[in-house]
């Protein structure tokens, strides 16, 4: 009887000093994981200020916001005409699939469609959402600057040399691209009228 | 030679206090291996050469390699003109990076000759299961190696290769982001992914040697396969291990040191497969080189990577495709091992070997149309090769097997 007793105490004292070992090797995992997430300085939410005025009509500047690249584009009249039409040939017409490809400002069809605060300035984060690539900018329609790199009905927009994905002029990703989101938009605001704060 | 040392008075002191004498004849002198072993079993001891080779030569690159993406005056980054300070003024300092570089790409070429030699002669299959398994787990980890390894000279293929690899695991939901940002330990690759991997690219060899002894020891326990993939029961069948076979594994590595060391003096680039050329430009954020590949050891993977348009399940598929390495014993269930006796295996895995060359070719090249839809039937024949294994004895006829050897 007393040696059943003790036999059952010693279990339980087995488990549960098993079981507190295994719970103090676990939250020993907690810092050594932690410690490989980014640093605070890294993390610290650094803003880039820019001026867009900078930006030559039809040319794309490539910017630096916490270590990624970003696309900052001034698009012309006949860039901007080049962003309709076709609908239906895009993954995300209306950028609504994620949250990192709207921004709160975006509360028109208009602005949706054309994915910047000032039409002529399109300011994205320049990783193709597939594995992380910088696209590169073909801009005009048709085949005739690009040859076979494009389709025969690119009508304007990014190409992405690593895996092929293609966006529209307003980096809206096309059907067939291994990519699965448009370009991610980052919070941004003019702080006056030429000059944007990223961040 | 031998012998003698085990008669001298040294080594009886030793053995006393160690039990060195039976562990040499146990695993040497009276370890029996087949007799009729083909320099397919060369290999496995090129591996463990090449392994000794890369962690020599690694820890005295290491003496001046300094991991830091940090700009100079220059307007390169430390670790970048510290690898070319290794090339151009340190003592010897390009033949041992070389000999490290062209080591990364040799190590590969052996174990992946190791690795058809087991799948070709059945050496995965009962009893020797855990000791395959072990050696997928070695060629994971030397993948990993290597990879880390290759973002060390921050070039521009260092860089945005590192970039698309990390970017791989943000396919994965829920975790996906939050294993990048480990990875990267920011929000792009940069100085602390840098840190990091180089730490890895330390720790994986370690982790290599200690699981190669669990290799060795595995296959101590079960013993070698031989081309007939028949299990031995005379004695006459087999012979020890010394001072045969460590002779004919000797006369091997003199036949392997002559091609590593031609490349290594002649050829260390090999045309921009063992060394690309983009890597030596600098590492820059903000462009991405024209066309991308990883180093061709990885390219097979690289391709059924690409031949899925949706992300994750490309992602899915690449690991699919070395996950599915790990069961390969419990998917053939055929009682012969030997692919000699078996005429539809045979066919079916020296088609696997090409089409993994094919993967490879694929995978190296930029991408087009037609190369897109080579990579797909490939991709699609590598899964086949393995989905088709078990059904296999259904209809294949297989030879008799010869009673010994």
């Amino acid at each position: 009887m007393t040696d059943q007793a003790n036999q059952s105490r010693r279990n339980f004292l087995y488990v549960a000093a098993g079981g507190l070992g295994a719970v103090a090797a676990g939250a020993t995992v907690v810092p050594f994981i932690g410690s490989m997430l980014p640093a605070a300085d890294t993390l610290a939410a650094s803003k880039t200020e820019f001026d867009v005025s900078t930006v030559e009509a039809g040319q794309l500047v490539t910017i630096q916001w916490q270590g990624k690249p970003v696309f900052v584009v001034h698009r012309t009249p006949e860039l901007l005409k080049q962003v309709d039409g076709h609908d239906d040939k895009l993954k995300d017409a209306n950028s609504e699939a994620i949250a990192e490809v709207q921004q709160e400002w975006m509360d028109t069809p208009e602005k949706r469609k054309y994915r910047a605060i000032k039409p002529e300035y399109l300011i994205v984060v320049a990783s193709c959402t597939h594995l992380g690539c910088i696209p590169l900018f073909k801009p005009s329609e048709g085949r005739k600057e690009w040859g076979d790199s494009v389709p025969d009905d690119w009508a304007g927009g990014w190409h992405c040399p690593c895996h092929g994905s293609y966006y529209d002029i307003s980096a809206r990703v096309l059907n067939g691209s291994p990519a699965p989101h448009n370009l991610h938009v980052m919070p941004y605001q003019y702080k006056s009228d030429t000059t944007v704060v990223i961040g | 030679m031998l012998d003698k040392i085990m008669k001298t008075d040294l080594f009886a002191w030793i053995d006393r206090r160690t039990d060195a004498g039976a562990i040499i004849k146990s695993q040497l002198t009276e370890y029996p291996a087949p007799k009729n072993l083909n320099y397919m079993w060369n290999f496995g001891s090129l591996a463990l050469l090449v392994l000794v080779l890369q962690i020599l030569t690694g820890i005295f690159l290491v003496m001046y390699y300094k991991p830091s993406a940090e700009a100079t005056f220059g307007g390169f980054t430390v670790a970048f003109d510290s690898v070319e300070r290794i090339m151009r003024d340190v003592n010897f300092g390009w033949l041992i990076r070389y000999m490290h570089a062209v080591g990364a790409s040799m190590f590969f070429v052996v174990v992946y000759m190791h690795i058809g030699r087991g799948m070709y002669y059945g050496s995965f299959k009962a009893p020797r299961e855990l000791l395959w398994i072990i050696g997928v787990v070695i060629l994971l980890i030397m993948q990993g190696a290597a990879f880390f390894g290759y973002l060390l000279p921050w070039g521009q293929m260092s860089f945005w290769g590192a970039t698309v690899i990390t970017n791989l695991f943000g396919a994965i939901p829920v975790l996906g982001e939050y294993i990048g940002q480990i990875l990267v330990g920011g929000f792009a690759v940069g100085d602390p992914t840098l840190n990091r991997f180089f730490s890895l690219h330390y720790l994986f060899p370690l982790l290599l040697a200690a699981i190669v002894g669990g290799h060795i020891h595995a296959l101590h326990v079960v013993h070698s396969n031989n081309p007939e993939g028949i299990d031995l029961h005379k004695p006459e069948e087999t012979i020890p291990f010394h001072p045969y076979y460590t002779l004919k594994d000797a006369f091997g590595v003199a036949f392997f040191l002559l091609f590593y060391c031609y490349i290594v003096f002649f050829n260390p680039q090999m045309g921009g497969y063992f060394i690309e050329v983009d890597n030596y430009v600098p590492a820059n954020n903000l462009q991405t080189p024209a066309h991308i590949a990883p180093v061709w050891y990885l390219t097979p993977w690289y391709t059924i990577l690409r031949s899925f348009e949706s992300k994750l399940l490309g992602v899915a598929a690449m690991g699919g495709s070395l996950a599915i390495l790990f069961v390969l014993p419990f998917l053939c269930k055929s009682a012969v091992r030997s692919a000699r006796y078996r005429p539809v295996y045979k066919i079916m895995v020296i088609m696997f070997f090409i089409d993994v060359i094919v993967l490879g070719y694929c995978g190296h090249s930029a991408p087009t149309a037609t190369l897109k839809v080579v990579g797909q039937i490939a991709t699609a024949y590598y899964f086949l090769f393995f989905f088709a294994l078990p059904l296999l004895p259904k209809f294949e006829k297989t030879k008799p097997v010869p009673e010994g050897i």
